[in-house]
């Protein structure tokens, strides 16, 4: 039998119910949280060849100081890729789902929590989600693979010289690390897509708007997002009619990674895969500038490794 | 207490009603390529379906020789397919259980004689079609539960759901969306759409969608009754059924067996209407005497049938359905191609297209981005709620090949994905006058980005312009290559200028049409 609530009891709910909504935000802001110092590394860049995709991920995150540098046991890790396109990995316009997967096994035995890959892609995200190989290869790996959820979208302050403020993905602004894994890839804007160019799968709205003034667009979002890692992947590289090409011809084998902390760096020297210097991308030219980043990378501590196949 | 027809009936209709909300759900995309169990089935079963398909389109897939199975059905048992398999009539049952239920005696309502009315539809309907017209969609009960379920329930369930958890997820409250979330996941990755569909018209399918569902309480089973032409096929054939009644001298004309029949096959044995019975068993259970039992006798078949048909109206009816056939395609379609009426990928040429098109809706249902929607006026009365892309709701998917794997009749060719790949289904079209590169030298390149044939169908011309201030810059003005543009109308989708896009596709240069071309291409 239940009881009629009498005035007493509604109104001990209803502020019960008030104060719960009220302070649960408060009391989460006042757990310690578990960003830490990175240790000083001498290394700006990591560059590792070879043939084996989870070797040359390994090595260039352990040269760049391990994963234990990055993420901290217990963390929410959110990897972010570019599976933007309803392509196969053979025609390089999505991340390479190997490197996506050492990365998520990387982090889970480093005590990662739970470790989420996802991207707003461009192409229906089921399809992208399946074709990139991501998806299978980084659920196996351990990760938590979900679809982006447009609830989970809000307008938020980027203060940056045109975007200034714009719908991000909160998951990837909640992370306790956030690592960042694009694929280097022709664009005809920004003329390659590649680490600050990712930044537009983890933004809600209508993207194509950015277009207009992509560069500074660009730069804004790189200094809005933080990533612990980036990590560029050029086991493949698509020279021509990207950013989702198609053709087998237009994609060139490179058997290499590169990691770095500095998106503009990582950037600058995937320029370089394509005959071209980061400062004839206007987004890393633009970050130098800002002092997001440092696009000199003859002046940086680049550590090339052949990690050799037994 | 039921009696075992009753229990085995219940249980069949159930039975193949969930079967059907199953196929249902699997026609989707759930990350493989093809749809094993497209709902699709359900139509391959239907003898009026496959008798209409053969008559307008003169060709019979061969899966729909399925519906023979049916017309065994209705030779042996009568209309036992309406009673105990037909989802549609199912949930009419449903309905008109919920509602009359408690009643004792539906006597004064079932004493209606508009079950004719149906037979009058069936030879409409027949009789256009021998005229080529396939106006069978709109009235078959399969094709109209797809569509109905399609562009109308499924989305109202969908939105309902998300707003329902949409609210407990807003609260933000931790333990209230800790126990809302994992339901709400579960219900999205097994039973909802993957994005909340929307359809034009959707109102008015649901609205007569409901509005048939709403003539049951008026009177049980309303459109069984009345209106469905497979009913009346079946009716037509159990005419010379197997299936007899008996009523034994323990009958006390107390008519209490009249309370629970769902169709008009009330009477004492020589009123019998053996094409409208539905062998639902509601009579047998009901007698207090036990006096009525069913069986099969090959003497039945003899049997006068007792389905007074009136001739006048049955000629009225097939005459009106061949007037029908010039009537509806009084349209200026046959003078000149419509430049909005793009078609999904693989359709057949538009005339071709329309004789057999069953307006069933699964092409629209699986559509990965919601872009295929019913058309109203697009393609003439006659192809009223046939799928068209609106490029600015969905595109084409470049690899996906789902709405001709899922079209009963063949109306959208299967194709595999090598060839689709080259079918044309428009072309795209660039207005210069609002396209940003052009009207206001500002880079913008999305349409390029987009474009999904591997050498890209939409380059670019590189011009200097000067802005306001006197700044010299290069832009990239985009440029459609007739050669390689499929029309699949991503650009037109993705192109920035929201409100009217700068880039359009209209359907010339379809691969389905002869006369729709630009030029040789």
């Amino acid at each position: 039998m239940t009881q009629e609530p009498n005035r007493r009891t509604f109104l001990r709910t209803l502020g019960l119910s008030a104060a719960s909504i009220t302070l649960s935000p408060l009391a989460e802001s006042l757990l310690p949280g578990s960003t830490l110092p990175a240790r000083n590394v001498p290394i700006d860049l990591v560059v590792a060849e070879g043939s084996s995709i989870p070797k040359i991920t390994s090595a260039a995150v352990g040269l760049m100081g391990g994963i234990k540098r990055f993420i901290s046991r217990g963390d929410i890790v959110v990897i972010k890729p570019n599976m933007a396109w309803d392509r196969k990995p053979e025609q390089a316009a999505n991340t390479n789902p190997h490197v996506v997967a050492t990365l998520v096994s990387l982090c889970l035995d480093a005590g990662a929590k739970r470790v989420k890959v996802f991207d707003r892609s461009c192409d229906d995200p089921r399809r992208c989600y399946v074709q990139s190989g991501i998806a299978h290869a980084a659920r196996k790996a351990g990760a938590e693979i979900t679809f982006v959820d447009d609830r989970k979208f809000k307008e938020m302050n980027i203060g940056g010289e045109v975007l200034k403020s714009w719908k991000i993905y909160t998951e990837v602004v909640e992370a306790d690390a956030l690592i960042n894994v694009p694929i280097a890839k022709h664009h005809s804007l920004a003329k390659l897509s590649m680490a600050m160019k990712n930044w537009m799968g983890a933004i809600g709205g209508w993207r194509g708007k950015l277009h207009w003034r992509l560069n500074q667009c660009l730069a804004d979002l790189a200094s809005f997002f933080k990533p612990s890692l980036t990590l560029l992947d050029a086991v493949r590289i698509l020279v021509n009619h990207g950013p989702q090409g198609g053709r087998l011809e237009d994609v060139k084998g490179m058997d290499m990674v590169i990691a770095g902390v500095d998106q503009i760096a990582v950037d600058s020297f995937g320029a370089t895969l394509f005959g071209m210097k980061g400062s004839d991308l206007g987004c890393v030219k633009e970050g130098h500038t800002r002092g997001l980043g440092r696009m000199d990378i003859e002046n940086l501590k680049v550590k090339r490794v052949h990690v050799p196949t037994p | 207490m039921e009696s075992a027809v009753v229990r085995y009936r219940i249980i069949s209709q159930v039975l193949f009603l969930t079967i059907f909300v199953l196929l249902f759900l699997l026609t989707n995309y759930r990350g493989f390529d093809e749809i094993r169990y497209p709902v699709r089935i359900f139509l391959e079963f239907d003898p009026l379906i496959a008798f209409t398909t053969l008559l307008a389109a003169h060709h019979l897939p061969t899966v729909m020789l399925f519906s023979l199975a049916v017309v065994g059905s209705a030779l042996v048992l009568g209309r036992v397919f309406c009673g105990w398999v037909c989802p549609l009539g199912t949930i009419h049952h449903f309905v008109s259980w919920l509602y009359h239920r408690k009643e004792k005696d539906i006597l004064p309502r079932s004493n209606l004689l508009g079950y004719r009315i149906k037979y009058y539809l069936l030879f409409f309907i027949l009789a256009s079609s021998v005229f080529t017209l396939q106006s069978v969609g709109f009235f078959d009960p399969i094709s109209l539960l797809i569509r109905s379920m399609t562009l109308f329930v499924e989305p109202v369930v969908n939105l309902m759901v998300h707003s329902i958890f949409g609210f407990f997820y807003d609260t933000e409250i931790r333990w209230i969306t800790a126990l809302t979330e994992p339901i709400y996941s579960l219900l999205k990755n097994n039973f909802l759409s993957f994005r909340q569909p929307y359809f034009h018209q959707a109102l008015f399918i649901g609205f007569l969608f409901v509005a048939i569902l709403l003539m049951n309480f008026y009177r049980m089973r309303f459109w069984c009754f009345s209106l469905c032409p497979l009913g009346a096929l079946l009716g037509l054939v159990s005419q010379v059924s197997l299936l007899r009644r008996w009523i034994s001298e323990a009958c006390t004309k107390c008519d209490i067996c009249f309370s629970g029949c769902q169709a008009f096959a009330r009477g004492n044995q020589d009123k019998w209407l053996r094409s409208e019975c539905l062998v639902c068993g509601n009579c047998q259970n009901r007698c207090p005497e036990g006096a009525i039992d069913f069986g099969l006798s090959p003497s039945a078949a003899l049997t006068k049938p007792g389905l007074n048909l009136i001739r006048r109206n049955l000629l009225v009816s097939a005459a009106s359905g061949i007037i029908a056939v010039p009537f509806l395609r009084m349209n200026s379609r046959y003078r000149n191609p419509n430049p909005k009426l793009i078609r999904p990928p693989g359709a057949l040429e538009e005339g071709e297209f329309l004789k057999r098109c069953l307006k069933c809706g699964e092409c629209m249902k699986v559509c990965l981005t919601n872009g295929l929607q019913p058309t109203l006026m697009e393609a003439g009365l006659e192809g009223i709620w046939s799928p068209i892309l609106i490029p600015r709701l969905g595109y084409c998917q470049f690899y996906c090949t789902l709405c001709g794997q899922v079209c009963p009749s063949g109306a959208i060719k299967k194709l595999t994905v090598s060839k689709k790949v080259q079918v044309r289904i428009g072309l795209a079209f660039i207005d210069k006058n609002r396209c940003l590169p052009y009207s206001q030298g500002i880079d913008c390149i999305v349409c390029e980005e987009y474009c999904p044939t591997p050498k890209k169908a939409i380059w670019f011309i590189e011009k200097r312009v000067k802005d306001r201030g006197g700044i010299v810059k290069i832009v990239k003005q985009p440029v459609v290559d007739l050669e390689l543009c499929t029309g699949c109308g991503i650009c037109e989708n993705k192109c920035p200028v929201v409100d009217k896009p700068a880039i359009v596709v209209t359907s010339i240069g379809e691969s389905r049409s002869g006369v729709n071309r630009l030029s040789l291409y």
